[in-house]
């Protein structure tokens, strides 16, 4: 599989969001307006190519030799987190207006299953380096693409009159649902 | 045995080597915290609730140290917490505590039905599907849609098929004023003293009022002409009293002929101030 193959495959035919569901609670908190999807998608991007970064050479030099590799969710959850805290004290230092707009879904990209996702990916996909980290890279990008989708949808949604019961997240996972579904015609696109 | 000592020997090196690199990091990239936002943050829940429009308890902070927001916008803290922001900040808190008055008396006995409701027993749906069950449009279903929101178990449906409220209970969230679709719930501050009308028929047919509730406002206007004060005035078919002029004296519930208009004393058990001569 060539590096392109690789990108768009991980973008946009198993697109993280839309195709496996996955990271799901940040797609729905941080989709309010376009700024801050950019915002949590190169937050994302960052924190996901970092722990590719981190986390694959320390399975394959530190791991495997020493046969820790049941220590996997562990020691990838650490370095995530540690990333994460990082990328908060930075945020904080030079983007304190965005810091502020993120509220509490910064810190909870710790715990977003996406990233953890593509770690593993990385391993059990049987990567080299320059692949894991353009397989990162790609999903990253899927999430921020289906998170500026999502942001446009919801500003026509806000001038939509919706019945009470759909008002909020509900007319969201419906929106998120069709999304998916124009999602599926990407799966024929490369053999 | 060796793959323990060596999985924790792994796991030290690994926290030791994150823990010291965060710590770089977090001299590096220090930022000045100011002492007020600080301050304001450590007086607030901690809840990250959000119910004050912010990004959780610390973007309030923020937005209340540099002065843009308004002190009284915590609700689970509630008037201790927009006592305390007041005190810091210097300002007065103009948090009102306010509780939930019904105004509405069509009791079974009182106020006639359409006929048998025979659906969903929520007010809402009685409301969508028959435009309510009483006779009167504006009147009190009693299915208990308020009682459902509320979150302080503050509001029984009494025997009369009314709501009533404990106002020792009642936090004044105003959930169950948002829920009622017929709008019959009112925030009224807890302190308030004065008359109020108890009905909220809007009708201006008085003879369609009389019969449909015993107890409806029939817009005769004999609590206007009563008043000594001049403080009451018909808005949109129902008499409003002005709280800044009115005395509770009295003659406006004395003169209702429906027995509409009550005084706020008798039903939240507010107290008038004593007035200090000077």
């Amino acid at each position: 599989m060539n590096l392109i193959s690789i990108f768009l495959s991980a973008m946009l035919i198993d697109n993280i969001v839309l195709m496996r569901f996955l990271a799901l609670c940040p797609f729905i908190g941080m989709s309010v307006d376009p700024g801050k999807s950019i915002g949590m998608g190169l937050a994302v991007t960052f924190v996901t190519v970092m722990a590719t970064v981190v986390t694959y050479p320390l399975y394959i030099f530190v791991l495997q030799p020493l046969n820790l590799t049941f220590l996997q969710i562990l020691v990838f959850i650490l370095v995530i987190a540690s990333l994460v805290q990082l990328v908060e004290f930075y945020l904080k230092k030079k983007v304190p207006s965005l810091y502020a707009s993120m509220g509490i879904f910064l810190p909870l990209i710790t715990t977003n299953c996406a990233i953890l996702a593509v770690t593993f990916d990385n391993i059990s996909k049987g990567f080299n380096l320059i692949e894991a980290v353009v397989y990162a890279l790609g999903v990253a990008m899927g999430l921020l693409v289906s998170l500026l989708l999502l942001a446009g949808i919801r500003a026509r949604i806000k001038a939509a009159p919706l019945p009470k019961f759909m008002q909020g997240t509900p007319i969201l996972f419906v929106a998120t649902s069709l999304l998916a579904v124009a999602f599926m015609g990407f799966s024929g696109l490369i053999k | 045995m060796s793959t323990i000592l060596i999985t924790i020997g792994f796991s030290l090196a690994l926290a030791f080597i994150l823990g010291i690199t965060l710590g770089y990091f977090k001299e590096k990239f220090n930022v000045e915290k100011d002492p007020k936002v600080e301050a304001v943050e450590n007086s607030l829940p901690g809840v990250n609730c959000g119910a004050c429009g912010y990004p959780g308890c610390p973007g309030y902070a923020e937005a209340v140290a540099k002065g843009e927001a308004p002190v009284n916008k915590c609700a689970p803290g509630g008037k201790a917490v927009a006592d305390a922001l007041a005190a810091l900040m210097g300002v007065t808190a103009s948090a009102v505590d306010v509780v939930a008055v019904l105004a509405c008396q069509g009791t079974k006995d009182k106020a006639g039905v359409k006929g048998d409701y025979v659906g969903v027993e929520t007010c809402r749906a009685a409301k969508l599907s028959a435009g309510g069950t009483k006779l009167c449009a504006w009147g009190c279903m009693g299915f208990g849609d308020c009682v459902t929101v509320c979150q302080f178990d503050a509001i029984k449906i009494g025997e009369d098929g009314l709501p009533h409220v404990d106002y020792a209970k009642c936090t004044g969230c105003g959930l169950c004023i948002k829920e009622c679709p017929n709008q019959l719930l009112h925030a009224v501050p807890r302190d308030r003293v004065g008359s109020m009308v108890i009905c909220s028929n809007r009708a201006v047919v008085k003879a369609s009022v009389m019969k449909n509730c015993k107890v409806g406002c029939i817009k005769c206007g004999m609590c206007v002409k009563a008043c000594p004060e001049q403080c009451i005035t018909m808005v949109n078919g129902i008499p409003v009293t002005d709280y800044e002029k009115c005395t509770s004296c009295g003659l406006c519930v004395e003169k209702c002929p429906t027995k509409c208009y009550h005084m706020l004393e008798n039903i939240t058990g507010a107290k008038r101030k004593a007035v200090v001569e000077a």
